[in-house]
C-alpha cells in the first residue's frame, strides 16, 4: 500500500505524529557553554540522560531509553574506533552526527515498515579554545542542527524556541551562571510541555505560544523545587580545568550544591 | 546478545589484526632494552624507567617514555620492542575509556590485568620469534581493595605480583638485588619511605644500572634528561616533574656516583 507516494507521505506523516506524541512527556535537555567548559543539565527519574561519549564529546538525550542505549552505543563505537586509528582530535561531533548517526536515524524514520527511533540527541563539543565550544542537535526524523553556547532538547520545536529564547538573555559566564540558568531554561520548557499536556488532546502547538511564558527566576524555581520530589537533577560538565585527555566529568552532590541557585539549596538537602 | 563493552572485540571485528605471527630466523636487529622499575613507597606505588632505545649496539633515541599512563588510576611501563609495547598500550588505553563510557562504572582492577595479559598472549607468536618480545611491568590504584598494587608480566602472559617491588628489562638483574638489599638491610622497608626518598632511591637504581648495561640511559644533565619517575596513589596518576628530578638529582644522586 505504501508503493504509491501519497500513502507514502500520510505514512511518514503519521509517523510524526507517532514520535511528536511519544515524546511529550519527555523531560528537557539544556547545554551551555561557561567560562571553562560546557555544563549539560536535566532531571530524571532513575535512568541517567547524560552521558561521556569521547575525551571532550558528551550526550543529552530525551526519548524511549532502549534507542537512546542503541545510538549511544553506535557513537561510543565510531568514537573510539576512529580515536584508535587516527587521533582524539580525529574525533569530531560533527563527524560522528553528519556521517554516523543522522543518516541512520533519518533512514529508520523513512522506512515505514520499521520502527523508528523515538529519540532527541544532543551532542556537546568542547573545542581546545574557549569560546569556540559547540553543539549539535539531531531531530528523530534525523534532521541536525549546529549551534554554539548553547542548545536545548524538547518535546516540540515551539517549547525549544522558548527555551533557547531565554537562555540567550542570560549572562553566563560562571558555572555558578551556567547551573542558575540551565535550571531555569529547564523549567521553562518543563512547564510549557505541562501545561501543552494539561490542555489535552485538542492541543496543538500554536496553542502553546499562546501561552503567556512566565520567566520570574522565583516562579520557576518553586516549578524545580516540586519537580525534585519525584525526579533526580542531573548535572554533567565537560571541563576544560579536568587533567588528561577526558575532560567528562558529573557534577557531584557537594559540588552541586554550592553552586546552585540560593532559591533551590534547601529543597535538594 | 552478550553484554557489549569490549574493545579490543569491537575492532577485531572491525578488521584490525594484532600480534601478527614473526618469522623465525628475521635477524634484524630490533629497537629494545630497558630498565624499568616500580616499588612501593608510603603513599602509593613508584614506577620509573630510563629512556634510552636501542638497536643493537646503537642507541636510537634517547627520550622515550617507558612508563606510560594508561588512565588516570593506571600505568604501564614497557621493555621489550617499542612498537609492540605502544600498540599494547594504546589498545589498553582505549579498551578502559570505552569500558568505561559504554559501561558507566570503571573496569575493576582485576579486569584491567587480564586485559594485559590476553594481549601477552596475542602476542606470543611475534614474541617468540624475536619481532615483538614484552615483559610490561602493570601498577595501579585498586579502587576495590583500596590500595595501589604492582604486576610484571613474561612475554607468554603470565601475571605475577610484585608485593614490594617489581623489576623488568636489560638492566633489571642489576637492580633487583639492590632492591633486593635495600628493602631487607636497609634503613628503612621502602613502604615506608616518603615521596621525595623514594624518588631519590629510583634515581640512584636507574643511575647504578645504566653503569652496568648499556642499553640503559643513565641521566644526560647537560641535555637536561632525567628518568621518567611516576607515582599512583588514591588521587591517581601523577608524574614528577624534570625540574624537580634535577634538584633531587644535583643534592641526593649525583655527588655520590
Amino acid at each position: 500500500m505504501y508503493e504509491e507516494p501519497y500513502r507514502w507521505v500520510e505514512a511518514v506523516g503519521n509517523r510524526r505524529q507517532y514520535l511528536d506524541d511519544q515524546l511529550k512527556e519527555g523531560t528537557p535537555v539544556v547545554g551551555v557553554a561557561y567560562e571553562h567548559g560546557i555544563l549539560l543539565m536535566t532531571m530524571s527519574k532513575g535512568t541517567p540522560k547524560l552521558y561521556e561519549i569521547y575525551d571532550r564529546l558528551a550526550l543529552g538525550g530525551m526519548g524511549h531509553p532502549a534507542d537512546l542505549e542503541k545510538l549511544r552505543f553506535n557513537l561510543l563505537e565510531m568514537a573510539h574506533v576512529e580515536g584508535f586509528n587516527r587521533s582524539a582530535s580525529d574525533v569530531t561531533g560533527s563527524r560522528l552526527v553528519k556521517y554516523g548517526i543522522a543518516p541512520v536515524i533519518k533512514q529508520a524514520f523513512e522506512e515505514v515498515f520499521k520502527a523508528p527511533f523515538i529519540v532527541k540527541i544532543l551532542l556537546a563539543e568542547l573545542s581546545q579554545k574557549a569560546g569556540r565550544d559547540g553543539f549539535l542537535t539531531i531531530n528523530y526524523d534525523g534532521t541536525f542542527e549546529e549551534k554554539s553556547r548553547c542548545a536545548v532538547l524538547a518535546a516540540t520545536s515551539v517549547v525549544e524556541q522558548r527555551m533557547i529564547g531565554y537562555v540567550r538573555q542570560q549572562s553566563i559566564v560562571s558555572l555558578k551562571d551556567a547551573v542558575g540558568a540551565a535550571i531555569r531554561t529547564w523549567a521553562i520548557g518543563d512547564r510549557a510541555q505541562r501545561s501543552a499536556l494539561e490542555d489535552g488532546e485538542g492541543h496543538n502547538e500554536a496553542m502553546i505560544d499562546t501561552t503567556e511564558q512566565v520567566t520570574d527566576a522565583e516562579t520557576l524555581y518553586a516549578h524545580v523545587r516540586r519537580c525534585i520530589a519525584e525526579k533526580t537533577m542531573e548535572c554533567a560538565l565537560l571541563d576544560r580545568q579536568v587533567q588528561g585527555p577526558s575532560k567528562y566529568r558529573a557534577l557531584e552532590a557537594d559540588e552541586l550544591e554550592a553552586v546552585l541557585p540560593t532559591d533551590l539549596n534547601p529543597s535538594l538537602s | 546478545m552478550g553484554i557489549q563493552g569490549d574493545f579490543y572485540k569491537l575492532l577485531k571485528e572491525q578488521g584490525y589484526v594484532f600480534g601478527v605471527s614473526g618469522q623465525a630466523g628475521a635477524r634484524q636487529e630490533l629497537t629494545t632494552a630497558t630498565t624499568i622499575l616500580a616499588f612501593k613507597y608510603r603513599e602509593g606505588v613508584l614506577v620509573a624507567g630510563d629512556r634510552r632505545a636501542t638497536a643493537g649496539n646503537m642507541v636510537m633515541y634517547d627520550r622515550t617514555d617507558k612508563v606510560l599512563e594508561i588512565d588516570q588510576h593506571s600505568v604501564m611501563a614497557i621493555a621489550g620492542v617499542p612498537a609492540t609495547a605502544y600498540e599494547m598500550a594504546r589498545i589498553l588505553e582505549h579498551s578502559f575509556k570505552y569500558y568505561r563510557r559504554t559501561q558507566l562504572q570503571e573496569l575493576s582492577f582485576e579486569g584491567k590485568l587480564r586485559a594485559l595479559s590476553k594481549l601477552l598472549k596475542e602476542n606470543v607468536a611475534a614474541a617468540l620469534a624475536g619481532t615483538g618480545a614484552v615483559a610490561p611491568i602493570f601498577a595501579g590504584y585498586d579502587a576495590g581493595q583500596e590500595a595501589a598494587k604492582i604486576y610484571f608480566y613474561d612475554i607468554l602472559g603470565a601475571e605475577f605480583e610484585g608485593v614490594e617491588y617489581a623489576v623488568s628489562g636489560s638492566g633489571s638483574s642489576t637492580i633487583r638485588g639492590i632492591l633486593h638489599y635495600l628493602n631487607t638491610w636497609g634503613e628503612q622497608p621502602l613502604s615506608t619511605m616518603p615521596e621525595e626518598q623514594a624518588t631519590v632511591q629510583a634515581l640512584r637504581l636507574l643511575t647504578s644500572a645504566a653503569e652496568f648495561d648499556s642499553a640503559t640511559g643513565g641521566v644526560n644533565r647537560d641535555a637536561g634528561l632525567y628518568p621518567v619517575i611516576k607515582f599512583i596513589t588514591a588521587g591517581g596518576v601523577r608524574a614528577m616533574p624534570d625540574l624537580q628530578l634535577r634538584s633531587l638529582f644535583e643534592s641526593r644522586v649525583a655527588r655520590s656516583v
